[in-house]
């Protein structure tokens, strides 16, 4: 009697050390999963910086690159000159969702900071960016015929964009 | 024992449709819906939480999104499963339980087979 | 001890020229706020654990100068502030020294600026602490046997930690209540819990030990002071390795992990080595069926069954994440469905205690009263009343009338401290059920100058106020509720950091609390705020007051 509880100790103490040992080196996992394998939401009537119409057949046709922004977010501040980098020396097209912020705002970042988008949604509520599975920004969504393909949460930056999407271009 | 109905009852909180509700129309039933939703649902950007207690403003935009779930008549596991297909599992806070009811029954289990084997035990002892 | 007043003095002198100094601290800092960030991170806080447990050493070596255990009781305190020397010199000096000294420091966590905060966690420390040297006498004793004087030094330790840390606890719990602004004072958040589960051994240790007059179910008690110290330096490992992702969890380094694992497997080996080795030396009478010892009994039992729930609530999602690489949560839910039941179960058992005299027939006629007063109130009271809360109830007021009719028959109680700490758990768990089953809140939209009606409180929002302190700027929104209450929620932004934090405005009353949280402003003036209304607050943190005080009278009563 006294052996078998001994030995069920050891062994249970055994696998306690040694599960946290694992544990210790297992990769992190995020939290929140990313919206990879999704489409785009429907049924929103989406209008540029500009007040034009967005074409959203556009949106679910080739490859296409969504960048979420806002004038307020100081990491997309951080994020910003490596996006202008994008769009000038790779001349990669570049779509932004202009996230929870007032039109002016964003009009006087764009007009400071350089505007690397060929257009940017102007999501004035934060409604299609919440239902895109949006958490805050910055975030890059890449879709291929529709489709999410990467989905980033936080800056991309060269280091970023060569381990993760720069292979699809 | 009157008194003691009295007294409880004066806790009672008659609801309305408050006009002055950050969620607007929702009526005494389904605010306490949202209520309970948003206190099972973790807020996605926070390290913990749940989103009726965290200031994030993804917090407020998903209570705000419940709320017009609840509008348009959609069950609270409808609710649930928009919001886990969106942001995963680990958003859920009140899910393990329903599908691994072993998390739930080993305890007490455990505890039960204590109990027994200890009386047993003392009851052979005393002998 | 002269390191920690060295490294204090560069904290005051604002010498950011120290890593741990510049990351920490910021020469906007009020003074009280520089001594506090001293154990606000890592480093820090596990160089002020070693200092308490030098301290505690000398201390416990000066009261307890000559007996045959003394020199074990030193050695086994020697090895383990040796063990934690080496892992502070290894991997987490808080003495690195930066080549150039930066004008500034990154400031102090604004969530930590707060007296309460300032204080909890050197008492939290100073309990495990304390348990730690508990084990060591522990340890002492598996060398040179239990002797009385040994089991006094025990009682007296044990008792003492068990208060620290519960004061600790508490003190966590208000400043969350006050602070975090959620109207919460646990949240079953994982660092909170792996902080419960010592908590947990250390009470059924304590309680048993304070209340055994002979040395009843030795092994048994000596397995749990083991399990009580083992179970902090694991939390210690999980806490400071960053495997959880936690409002309280301290920043991630891998090689502290191994180190502080190894730690933990190093004595959980030592001792569970020694406790099987010595096993003989621990012989001890097992107390007979239905006696109040075997209620002692079942009441451990009960008690590690809520140490278990706690084990696997924290544990599971860890073990779904490494092994099924699965992210899920378990919430407050699972934690109060299975822990309520049992703490009932320990309510029960110890009111069955004050009735033990009795025949077995009176027994027999109280509880059938007590089920039927149960029965009753369940059909009488409106429908969404927990059972739980009519069970409580009917505890306390059984206990309480209990203690009365025995004070009037014999002038004076037996054991006052077991009468108060037994009422006051019943009182608690009652407050905790009539808060979690009563409590409300509502989201509402206001502009100064109005005034709505909601849960049956009137809110006047009167005016915004914009106001410059040391290290913040601050909004402050004065509200006043069933114009008498006034309130006044603050949003802050701090000057270094640019965080913004929101403070709560909390009334108290005996019944019931107003809180209110200011959201944020609209286009139109208007704010956004949280209204709750939380019952029976101010009676948890009473009821917890006395609870200490029951226990501390009892630890000091017989030393």
């Amino acid at each position: 009697m006294k052996k078998i509880i001994v030995l069920l100790t050891a062994v249970l103490l055994i696998a306690l050390v040694w599960f946290f040992a694992l544990s210790l080196n297992a990769p992190k996992i995020s939290n929140v999963k990313t919206q990879e394998g999704k489409g785009l939401p429907s049924g929103f009537e989406l209008l540029k910086l500009n007040g034009e119409k967005v074409n959203e057949t556009e949106l679910n046709n080739g490859i296409v690159l969504l960048n979420v922004w806002a004038s307020w977010c100081i990491t997309c501040l951080v994020e910003h000159p490596f996006l202008n980098e994008l769009s000038e020396t790779y001349n990669i097209d570049v779509i932004g969702i202009n996230y929870k912020d007032k039109l002016g705002d964003a009009i006087r970042y764009l007009d400071k900071n350089g505007d690397p988008y060929i257009y940017s949604i102007h999501d004035y509520d934060g409604k299609y960016a919440l239902k895109l599975g949006v958490t805050g920004a910055p975030e890059t969504f890449l879709l291929i015929d529709g489709e999410i393909v990467k989905h980033r949460v936080g800056e991309v930056n060269q280091q970023v964009w060569d381990e993760e999407f720069s292979n699809f271009f | 024992m009157k008194n003691l109905a009295t007294f409880f009852s004066i806790f009672f909180i008659n609801f309305f449709i408050y006009a002055d509700q950050l969620y607007t129309g929702l009526d005494e039933q389904q605010l306490k819906r949202l209520n309970h939703l948003s206190d099972n649902i973790r807020c996605p950007k926070c390290s913990y939480g749940n989103i009726s207690s965290s200031n994030a403003p993804i917090s407020k935009d998903l209570k705000e999104e419940i709320a017009q779930m609840i509008l348009a008549k959609k069950t609270d596991d409808e609710i649930y499963d928009t919001m886990s297909e969106r942001y995963g599992d680990y958003i859920l806070l009140n899910d393990v339980e329903k599908r691994n009811p072993l998390i739930f029954l080993a305890p007490l289990i455990a505890l039960i087979i204590s109990i027994l084997v200890v009386t047993i035990y003392t009851i052979k002892k005393s002998k | 001890m002269g390191g920690g007043v060295y490294l204090l003095s560069k904290f005051l002198t604002n010498d950011f020229s120290f890593l741990y100094v510049a990351q920490n601290s910021n020469v906007l800092l009020p003074t009280f706020y520089k001594v506090s960030a001293f154990w606000s991170a890592h480093e820090g806080s596990f160089y002020l654990m070693i200092l308490l447990l030098s301290f505690a050493s000398s201390v416990g070596l000066y009261i307890s100068k000559d007996h045959a255990f003394t020199s074990y009781v030193i050695t086994s305190q020697g090895i383990i502030v040796f063990t934690y020397l080496l892992f502070m010199i290894f991997v987490s000096s808080p003495f690195l020294r930066l080549d150039f000294a930066p004008a500034n420091g990154a400031d102090l966590n604004p969530l930590l600026q707060d007296p309460l905060l300032a204080i909890h966690p050197p008492i939290i420390f100073s309990g495990y602490v304390f348990y730690a040297v508990t084990f060591c006498y522990v340890i002492a004793g598996l060398f040179s046997g239990f002797s009385k004087e040994l089991f006094q030094h025990l009682k007296i330790w044990a008792g003492i930690s068990w208060f620290t840390l519960s004061f600790g606890i508490l003190l966590g719990s208000i400043w969350a209540y006050y602070e975090l602004g959620w109207g919460g004072y646990w949240f079953w958040d994982p660092v909170e819990n792996i902080s419960l589960m010592p908590w947990i051994a250390g009470t059924a240790l304590t309680h048993s030990l304070v209340y055994s007059r002979d040395k009843l179910l030795l092994s048994w008690m000596v397995f749990l002071a083991i399990l009580t110290f083992l179970l902090s330096v694991f939390g210690s490992f999980i806490v400071r390795s960053g495997i959880l992702n936690s409002v309280h969890s301290f920043a991630a380094d891998p090689s502290r992990g191994i180190f502080l694992l190894s730690i933990f497997a190093l004595f959980s080996l030592i001792s569970f080595a020694l406790f099987i080795k010595n096993f003989t030396k621990m012989e001890s009478a097992w107390p007979k069926v239905g006696s109040r010892n075997y209620l002692v009994v079942l009441n451990n039992i009960v008690l590690s069954g809520i140490l278990l729930v706690v084990f696997i609530g924290t544990l599971y999602p860890i073990l779904t994440e490494v092994i099924f690489r699965q992210k899920l949560s378990i919430g407050p839910d699972y934690f109060s469905q299975l822990i309520s039941p049992l703490v009932l179960v320990l309510i029960a058992l110890f009111t069955y205690e004050q009735f033990m005299s009795l025949s077995v027939k009176t027994i027999f006629k109280l509880s059938g009263l007590l089920v039927v007063s149960a029965t009753v109130l369940f059909i009488v009271l409106p429908a969404n009343v927990y059972l739980n809360l009519i069970f409580s109830f009917v505890f306390l007021v059984v206990l309480a009338i209990k203690a009365i009719y025995d004070f009037q028959q014999r002038g004076t109680l037996i054991q006052p401290h077991k009468v108060l700490g037994h009422f006051s758990v019943a009182l608690m768990t009652l407050a905790i059920i009539f808060n979690h089953n009563f409590s409300e809140r509502v989201d509402i939209r206001i502009s100064p100058g109005d005034e709505i009606k909601v849960m049956n409180a009137d809110i006047q929002f009167e005016s915004i106020d914009i106001v410059a302190e040391q290290n913040f700027d601050s909004v402050k929104a004065n509200f006043v509720v069933n114009e008498n209450i006034t309130l006044t929620p603050e949003k802050r932004i701090y000057k270094v950091g640019g965080q913004i934090t929101s403070e709560t405005a909390v009334n108290s009353n005996i019944v019931k609390d107003y809180l209110i949280v200011l959201g944020d402003r609209f286009e139109d003036g208007s704010w956004s705020a949280a209204f709750s209304i939380k019952y029976g607050i101010l009676i948890i943190w009473l009821s917890a007051g006395l609870l200490l005080v029951s226990m501390l009278y009892g630890t000091i009563r017989r030393a």
